[in-house]
């Protein structure tokens, strides 16, 4: 059975599902029977999922959308 | 995408962006403000996200649009025209940060997790991961995964916010950075064995603390 340093090679791949079905696995059992390794995986899951939450810019602030139309139309001139 | 009112799909997208590209290399400036209402978002996002403070990304995005006003007929057409666009950005949050220089980077490899001579986790690993997307929503914590993000080398920075931020696809991304999938991966995944430390310190330090309370 693989060891936990192993997993940790394997866990992007695994996260992404794109490891093969036979070393998918052999991880899963390997988790099966390992609790720290299951919360590394939540946790390392989770982080990208909270990380992105917590420090997405999904819009620019109203005053600066402004100043960069007026920095714009500035470039035009001549 | 809702640019002109008109919806597009994203090859669409893609074609009426480059189009508009060789109208403005031709010489009509009047397309540059279509131009910067495309791009802008992407722009001020990425810059926000390097530097993690409005006024620089205001200065970087400003910096950009000038930059693709001056240049674009350098533009070549080897890549997507919005991937030439994130390496300008990139490199204009980089001169940012540089000129404002910190050194609170620890090495990464630091924060990977230890094992024992059998391969196995040395210490105990504790689950946050149910309990703390509720805490997404409080401002001391979005404040400490941004200090956190902030804190990873610019190599693994750049890669975990272009896809795991912003969600570009790994080939993207390999694109805008000239890496091969394997280097991207291999980066994005040490950006989140980082991260993961440090959200671990900071929510077992909050439940902790939240204990002791009661």
């Amino acid at each position: 059975m693989i060891c936990c340093k192993e997993c940790l090679d394997l866990l992007y791949d695994y996260s992404e599902g794109t490891l093969p079905k036979e070393t998918a696995a052999s991880l899963e059992e390997h988790f099966s029977d390992c609790p720290p390794c299951i919360s590394f995986l939540k946790t390392y899951k989770a982080t990208t999922v909270i990380s992105r939450k917590s420090i997405k810019a999904d819009e620019i602030p109203e005053a600066v959308q402004e100043r960069l139309r007026d920095f714009v139309q500035n470039l035009k001139k001549p | 995408m809702l640019n002109d009112g008109i919806y597009r799909m994203p090859s669409e997208d893609k074609e009426h962006e480059e189009q508009l590209v060789r109208e403005f290399q031709a010489g009509n400036l009047e397309v540059f403000e279509e131009i910067a209402s495309i791009f802008q978002r992407q722009i001020y996002s990425l810059a926000f996200n390097l530097t993690r403070n409005q006024m620089d990304a205001e200065d970087v995005a400003q910096d950009v649009l000038l930059t693709l006003y001056r240049k674009i007929h350098t533009f070549q057409g080897k890549s997507a025209f919005s991937s030439w666009v994130y390496r300008i950005t990139l490199n204009a949050s980089y001169m940012k940060l540089r000129s404002k220089k910190k050194d609170k980077f620890v090495p990464i490899e630091e924060t990977f997790p230890a094992f024992n001579n059998s391969g196995y986790h040395q210490e105990k690993i504790k689950d946050w991961s149910e309990s703390a997307d509720s805490l997404t929503f409080s401002n001391e914590t979005r404040e400490n995964i941004g200090n956190a993000v902030e804190q990873l080398p610019e190599k693994e920075k750049v890669v975990f916010i272009l896809r795991d931020v912003d969600g570009l696809s790994t080939e993207k991304v390999g694109e805008i950075l000239d890496l091969s999938i394997p280097a991207v991966k291999s980066r994005l995944h040490r950006a989140r064995l980082f991260l993961r430390k440090k959200l671990s310190n900071y929510f077992e330090e909050y439940y902790s603390k939240e204990t002791q309370k009661k």
